[in-house]
């Protein structure tokens, strides 16, 4: 059922509100066949019928199963180009330059939530080439954590498919992953510079260890978090993170209402948070 | 850089040129129609009229999603109407200097260039609203002509202007310290002395002159703050010419944000995260209305 644009103005408001994530207008046809499958399950007949369903009691639990429908609950090497290319060029570059000012050589990073590795492995990809020159003599410690201990299995692993790695740069790809029967195995050269560890993001005497990062990632999570959880998960990478460092969260999430001392600062085709 | 010595150099700039765009003829006109008292909304339209293109260009930026009017503008007189009479003198020039250099022959691709200029009217008219800027007209106008002496650079300037944008590709510097390292001037002082020659008024030719550093201005600090973040919010949504490719900026650190805060307090609560994600919607409606303005003579408006 196509969606009208009032309808689809009501649940991307609707969904921005309660979740934190932005349906661009180009990601209309992708929200109304998400929203179909949906309806459909929960018998809803039009989309007026599913957004009162959203806002009943029994919303919440229909939510879940929407941003399932959304997220698709897959990840891949080089997601957030925009994000990726102002930290190599800009923000990495000002962290080292402040780091080095102190004497302190080491880069720490943690993908919270990071499924199967994708995201912590292609920050290491990056970094390892830097490992000549801006880099040099630098220790590279990057953290990958997840509820999923499955996930963790696959992620240690490094095991991939072609949906995966399928905008890994070509140079990147030529140099860390080798192909074998339809697979693609990340090289151990990258590995060695990620450590994975079961984490829930809600269990607060562990997450106030988690100290000291320059860039924290969590990405298409929170979305799924209610608000007085998110202030609290979030306020954790706050305080985790070094005055200098960056807070990434997904493409079309917003920490709106969810912060108010993270600041915010924008380039080319996203923004971060900072201190 | 001693902005005197900076606006001189600009003034040395503009002169060496020969062919400097002039005011179409009857845009002169409206400006002197103006000048009198007692000037009619009528008689000003009347004469716009005689000027197909420039009634047909009035007519869409006035009428265009970027622009929000709040019901259709069907006639050139309701526009004027709807405008104001203090408002005519700006549209003319707007217009003039569009049509002065609508011709692709810079350093860069022209209608990238009018993308990020109407870009940063609508942007500029939106954030006057939230602040509750008493003249959005006057927004959406500055925004437009903010960068009026980048596009003298790109078109008087080519080669130079040309190199300056390569050498900053993929290397993280604001594209105006660059400009002053090599021309001893920025498009600020150029585009003010540019403003200047032709009769801009002077709120216009401060947003001109200081749209990069609104503490400096003096007649209207909060619209060149308007118009700054607006074009800085434009840099990096998509709405960019080259040049800008590696800017990111600090919010709360941007001088203009500030002079913003203290204007309206309310500023703190805004959604900051979904106003990119709403411009990065609009940006189809920007480049549609710049389409439109640019490549097709369509004369309405009668």
């Amino acid at each position: 059922m196509a969606i009208s644009d009032k309808d689809f103005e009501l649940l991307r408001d609707f969904i921005y509100n309660i979740c934190g994530m932005y349906f661009h207008s180009t990601k209309k046809y992708f929200l109304e066949s998400r929203l179909n499958r949906r309806m459909e399950a929960t018998g809803c007949k039009t989309h007026q019928d599913y957004y009162l369903l959203l806002k009943s009691p029994r919303g919440s639990e229909e939510l879940k199963f929407l941003m399932d429908e959304i997220t698709t609950n897959e990840t891949y090497f080089f997601r957030n180009v925009p994000q990726l290319n102002a930290l190599e060029n800009k923000l990495l570059p000002e962290i080292v330059d402040i780091k080095n000012k102190m004497g302190f050589r080491k880069l720490r990073i943690w993908s919270a939530a990071s499924s199967s590795g994708e995201e912590a492995y292609t920050m290491a990809m990056i970094l390892n080439e830097k490992r000549s020159t801006l880099l040099k003599n630098w220790i590279i410690e990057i953290i990958g954590t997840d509820i999923n201990e499955t996930v963790i299995a696959q992620a240690k692993e490094g095991v991939y498919n072609a949906y995966s790695v399928r905008n890994i740069p070509d140079m990147y790809k030529r140099k860390y992953i080798r192909e074998d029967k339809g697979l693609y195995i990340l090289s151990p050269e990258i590995k060695k510079f990620v450590t994975f560890n079961k984490l829930n993001l809600y269990d607060d005497n562990k997450m106030i260890f988690m100290k000291t990062f320059d860039i924290i990632f969590c990405a298409n999570v929170l979305i799924y978090f209610d608000t007085a959880s998110k202030s609290k998960v979030v306020q954790h990478f706050y305080n985790n993170l070094q005055p200098y460092g960056y807070f990434f969260v997904g493409q079309s999430e917003s920490l709106h209402g969810v912060n108010d001392k993270f600041k915010t600062v924008h380039f080319p085709g996203g923004f971060t948070y900072k201190k | 850089m001693d902005k005197t010595a900076m606006i001189e150099k600009a003034e040395q700039m503009i002169a060496q040129i020969d062919d400097l765009p002039t005011i179409p003829a009857v845009a002169n006109q409206v400006l002197m129609m103006l000048d009198q008292p007692d000037t009619k909304v009528e008689d000003v339209a009347d004469l716009m009229l005689t000027d197909q293109v420039m009634t047909a260009q009035v007519m869409k930026m006035l009428n265009s999603p970027v622009y929000k009017p709040t019901h259709e503008i069907t006639s050139l007189r309701r526009a004027l109407v709807y405008l104001g009479l203090s408002h005519i003198r700006e549209i003319a020039l707007t217009t003039s200097f569009i049509s002065a250099f609508e011709k692709d022959t810079g350093a860069f691709e022209i209608n990238a260039f009018w993308e990020h200029s109407f870009g940063t009217g609508m942007v500029a008219k939106v954030i006057a609203g939230k602040i509750g800027y008493n003249d959005l007209e006057k927004a959406y106008i500055s925004g437009i002509i903010h960068n009026l002496g980048i596009v003298f650079l790109s078109t008087y300037m080519r080669e130079e202007f040309k190199n300056l944008l390569e050498s900053i590709k993929g290397r993280s510097v604001r594209m105006i310290k660059e400009e002053i390292a090599r021309f001893g001037t920025s498009h600020c002082e150029i585009g003010l002395c540019m403003a200047r020659k032709w009769n801009f008024p002077e709120a216009y030719c401060e947003v001109i002159a200081f749209h990069h550093t609104p503490a400096e201005a003096t007649i209207d600090p909060v619209l060149c703050s308007i118009v700054n973040l607006a074009d800085m919010f434009c840099s990096v949504r998509g709405l960019d010419y080259g040049g800008n490719e590696w800017v990111s900026f600090d919010l709360h650190e941007e001088q203009a944000w500030q002079i913003l805060r203290k204007e309206s307090p309310e500023l703190m609560q805004l959604d900051i995260e979904r106003f990119c994600y709403e411009l990065d919607d609009a940006i189809p409606d920007v480049q549609e209305l710049v389409r439109s303005i640019f490549n097709s003579n369509n004369k309405t408006g009668q």
